[in-house]
């Protein structure tokens, strides 16, 4: 008899595999869109028109970055808090509530999109993930990204209340590492993410619908960045939460501290916000001197990325040798490589640690400037969300989907290949990434090569680099294909046999070695607010008073064909398709 | 709160990693002055460019020795002016602004790199020390045009720089009792005189003038030569100072149509 996670939670069982099911949808779009812009990019094959470019970029960000990174944490996040309290949530409507919110949001904005594919339709929001105003996209995109980021607000208010009540019952108890990793992510969210919210509320939509005129562009750039920058950690912790909780116990071990693994997360809520800046070191109407403290901040944010990896390693190096691995590095034979969710997992680390270095070039303000919004910039996300994020949701879900749904996992060979090609893909993809970024090939473009210039490349050529992110993006699409396939596989596998034992083996180091003021929450909030202040506040001021707080007179550049026609029929169409999905 | 040692060494080793990075970079700005784009140029409408008188023409100005000023307008899907000629062993201070959404001024290859805001003036000052011919790109989507929008930087060899500008009028008919003139204007963009010689020739006559022309100056002139001398016909003629070459035709008639009581200003010989 297996003791799985689905038979000890059902219900949650449902909710978790909904919104995994939501993400991969999201997944397999974006893999799809990702492989078009792939192709088109390096002039390989281009069914698209150039211009037509954009609506697929668009939808490849906002799909994977928002729908498949967000619905997948929200999965994680439930499954963490339900095993950790052992408790389930207060309301159970409630949280089908926010998860409908979730989607309906997103099937908002994915029709503003998705519209700009075909002339009937006179929407579209070929605006990007970034949604830089004075580009103006159709309001249902704006609205659907505040009902989406709505609905991980209450998420958050969830589990909050699953916590609050598991304290009534657990006075004096330390939060349970997972819990306790869960709530700081939240906390970081809610900070962060009243900028972006503030952002489309205050200036952007009322802009679109037209009640307001103009707006500032640096204000509500620089507004987005305030969330630009934690998003990332938004996608990156649930990866973490991963490499702290499970990856320990697949390595065959126990997790090496949880007080540093506490402290790592405490200085994500302290440090992803006031950094933002970071990505403006290029913005004219910002001082210097703000670029400086955000690179600083930044520099810092270094901390819990280097803690993380030791205490990864260390935790791998004891299952190992609980394997019976010895020697200096001879223990890394011991690990077990044919587990595809321990590999996936391990390499997604690796290339994180390289992905780390390069997001340092980024970081140091001045050298940022040979690589700022070159191909180097997209290099550096896919090798950070697109495999330490994408590639250890994918391994997850090979150790996860079995727990949420009682059913073995189909073809764990393939698994293992699936992990490893997607690894081999972005070596090719973000190594031509990153050389033509240092070329000074830009980012976001549907055709990178130019009439009046040629670049200098050093060694290789340009043709060379083409080849190897067609290859890369190939690559990447068949292994997200192949993931998607073991999924829907194990979906409907009946075979029940084996299946890994769910218990969570405790750390070496325990809560108890670490002094309760970590579980303070109020005081990290505290002090992360004082932190955004002091960051925040003058260069925000600043801008206002240069630009106006409505900006100068700049006129709206629709990207959209036609603004507000039938939002009526399109919330009709959408809710219609909402009630067909929640079937 | 326990600490493994192991750990103590690598939180310290990653502390010292950290405060080498800062120390480097601020090294980079302070030492190296490798500065940053900041907010030194008040906000400007972008909607009012053209009444601006920096970028009403965008354009490059000489300002010091070895110093120029270059104004540039970034608009969907193109840069202005386009081709941006400076001289090699100039210090360029760019002065970027946008008149409708965000884009980017990127010279590429190079850190020569700044995000172009609307509302907001971009400045950074450059040292080009080798003549060469640079692409310029905008590497910040702007629309459906956006992988269109490129320009070029040519940063020419000293002494082939110049920024002169001639322009010549003269009227297309003349009657044959009246006098052919060649209104010749000469700008000297540059802060110091420019000495050279005007060379002019209508049908079979030639003239020659040394001139000096001023600092940020114009000079004009006017070459004229009976009609009659020239006799009935079209007569082609040129002015050229320096690389600069103007030339047209004129027609000698025996009278003016309309009576020559309008003055028949046809075109100027302006290409």
């Amino acid at each position: 008899m297996s003791n799985t996670f689905v038979d000890a939670y059902p219900r949650q069982s449902r909710l978790i595999r909904q919104a995994f099911l939501t993400s991969f949808v999201a997944l397999g779009v974006g893999a799809f869109f990702g492989l078009l812009q792939a192709l088109h990019r390096t002039d390989i094959w281009r069914p698209i028109e150039s211009s037509t470019y954009y609506t697929v970029l668009t939808g490849h960000g906002v799909f994977l970055v928002v729908s498949f990174t967000i619905f997948f944490l929200v999965g994680v996040y439930q499954w963490a808090v339900t095993e950790s309290l052992e408790r389930e949530p207060v309301d159970m409507r409630f949280t089908w509530f926010w998860y409908g919110a979730m989607v309906f949001g997103t099937l908002l904005a994915a029709i503003a999109i998705l519209a700009g594919f075909t002339d009937a339709i006179d929407i579209s929001a070929d605006v990007l993930f970034t949604f830089y105003a004075p580009l103006q996209g159709h309001p249902l995109f704006y609205i659907g990204l505040v009902i989406f980021v709505v609905g991980t607000w209450l998420a958050g208010a969830d589990w909050f209340r699953t916590w609050w009540a598991w304290t009534k019952d657990n006075p004096d108890k330390r939060i349970p590492l997972p819990t306790f990793m869960v709530l700081t992510t939240m906390i970081m969210w809610y900070i962060s993410s009243i900028g972006v919210a503030a952002s489309i509320i205050l200036f952007i939509l009322p802009w679109s619908i037209g009640l307001i005129e103009s707006l500032n562009p640096t204000l509500t750039r620089t507004l987005f960045w305030y969330f630009g920058h934690p998003v990332v950690y938004f996608w990156l912790l649930p990866a973490y939460l991963l490499w702290y909780i499970l990856l320990p116990k697949l390595s065959g071990g126990r997790l090496f501290s949880d007080p540093l693994a506490r402290v790592v997360f405490i200085l994500f809520v302290l440090l992803s916000t006031p950094v933002g800046i970071h990505h403006q070191y290029l913005d004219p109407g910002i001082a210097e001197g703000f670029k400086y403290i955000a690179m600083t901040n930044t520099m810092f944010l270094l901390l819990p990325s280097l803690l993380t990896a030791f205490t990864v390693v260390a935790s791998m190096e004891h299952g190992a040798r609980q394997r019976g691995g010895t020697g200096y590095l001879g223990w890394l034979k011991a690990l077990p490589w044919r587990e595809p969710a321990f590999t996936g997992m391990a390499l997604a680390g690796l290339v994180f640690a390289f992905g780390g270095f390069t997001g340092i070039v980024n970081a140091g303000m001045n050298i940022n400037y040979l690589v700022h919004n070159s191909l180097w910039v997209p290099g550096h996300i896919h090798t950070q969300v697109g495999t330490a994020v994408a590639l250890t949701f994918m391994a997850g879900s090979y150790w996860l989907i079995p727990q949420l749904t009682g059913n073995r996992l189909v073809g764990r060979g393939v698994a293992l290949f699936q992990v490893l090609l997607w690894f081999v893909g972005i070596v090719f993809m973000t190594n031509s990434m990153y050389r033509g970024g240092l070329i000074g090939m830009p980012r976001r473009t549907a055709e990178p090569e130019y009439d009046g210039f040629e670049y200098e490349i050093a060694a290789g050529s340009v043709g060379e680099l083409n080849v190897q992110l067609a290859l890369g993006g190939v690559l990447l699409f068949v292994s997200a294909l192949l993931f998607l396939s073991l999924m829907l596989l194990t979906l409907f596998n009946n075979d029940s046999e084996p299946i890994d034992e769910r218990t969570i083996p405790a750390p070496l180091s325990g809560p108890e070695d670490s002094p309760a003021v970590l579980d303070n929450l109020k005081l990290w909030v505290a002090i992360a607010a004082v932190l955004v202040v002091l960051a925040y506040v003058v260069p925000l001021a600043s801008i206002a008073s240069r630009g106006g707080l409505f900006g100068p007179d700049v006129s709206p550049f629709p990207v959209s064909l036609e603004t507000i026609v039938s939002v009526q029929f399109i919330t009709t169409v959408a809710e219609s398709l909402l009630a067909n999905l929640g079937r | 709160m326990k600490i493994h040692t192991y750990e103590k060494l690598w939180l310290g080793a990653a502390m010292v990693l950290i405060v080498g990075f800062i120390a480097t970079i601020t090294y980079g700005s302070v030492g190296l002055g490798i500065t940053m784009i900041g907010d030194d140029e008040p906000a400007i409408e972008p909607d009012a460019l053209d009444e601006d008188e920096r970028f009403a023409d965008p354009r490059v100005e000489h300002v010091g020795e070895n110093e120029y000023e270059a104004y540039v307008v970034a608009r969907t899907f193109l840069f202005q002016p386009d081709p941006i000629e400076v001289p090699a062993n100039s210090e360029v201070t760019f002065y970027v602004t946008s008149t409708d959404v965000i884009h980017s001024f990127s010279v590429v290859g190079t850190n020569t790199n700044t995000m172009v805001i609307p509302g907001e003036i971009s400045t950074m000052t450059v040292e080009l020390d080798e003549p060469g011919e640079h692409g310029v790109i905008c590497n910040e989507y702007c629309g459906s045009g956006h992988h269109n929008m490129e320009g070029e930087l040519h940063v020419v060899p000293e002494d082939e720089f110049d920024m002169t500008e001639l322009e010549v009028e003269a009227d297309d008919e003349v009657a044959e009792g009246d006098e052919v003139a060649l209104n010749v204007s000469i700008e000297n963009g540059m802060l110091d005189d420019l000495e050279t010689t005007i060379e002019a020739e209508i049908g079979e006559e030639t003239f020659e003038e040394d001139v000096t022309v001023e600092g940020d100056s114009t000079y004009e002139t006017t070459i004229t030569v009976d009609a009659a001398d020239l006799g009935e016909g079209d007569h082609d003629w040129s002015v050229t100072v320096d690389d600069y070459e103007d030339s047209d035709t004129v027609t000698v008639v025996d009278e003016l149509e309309d009576d020559g009581d309008d003055e028949n200003d046809g075109g100027d010989g302006d290409e």
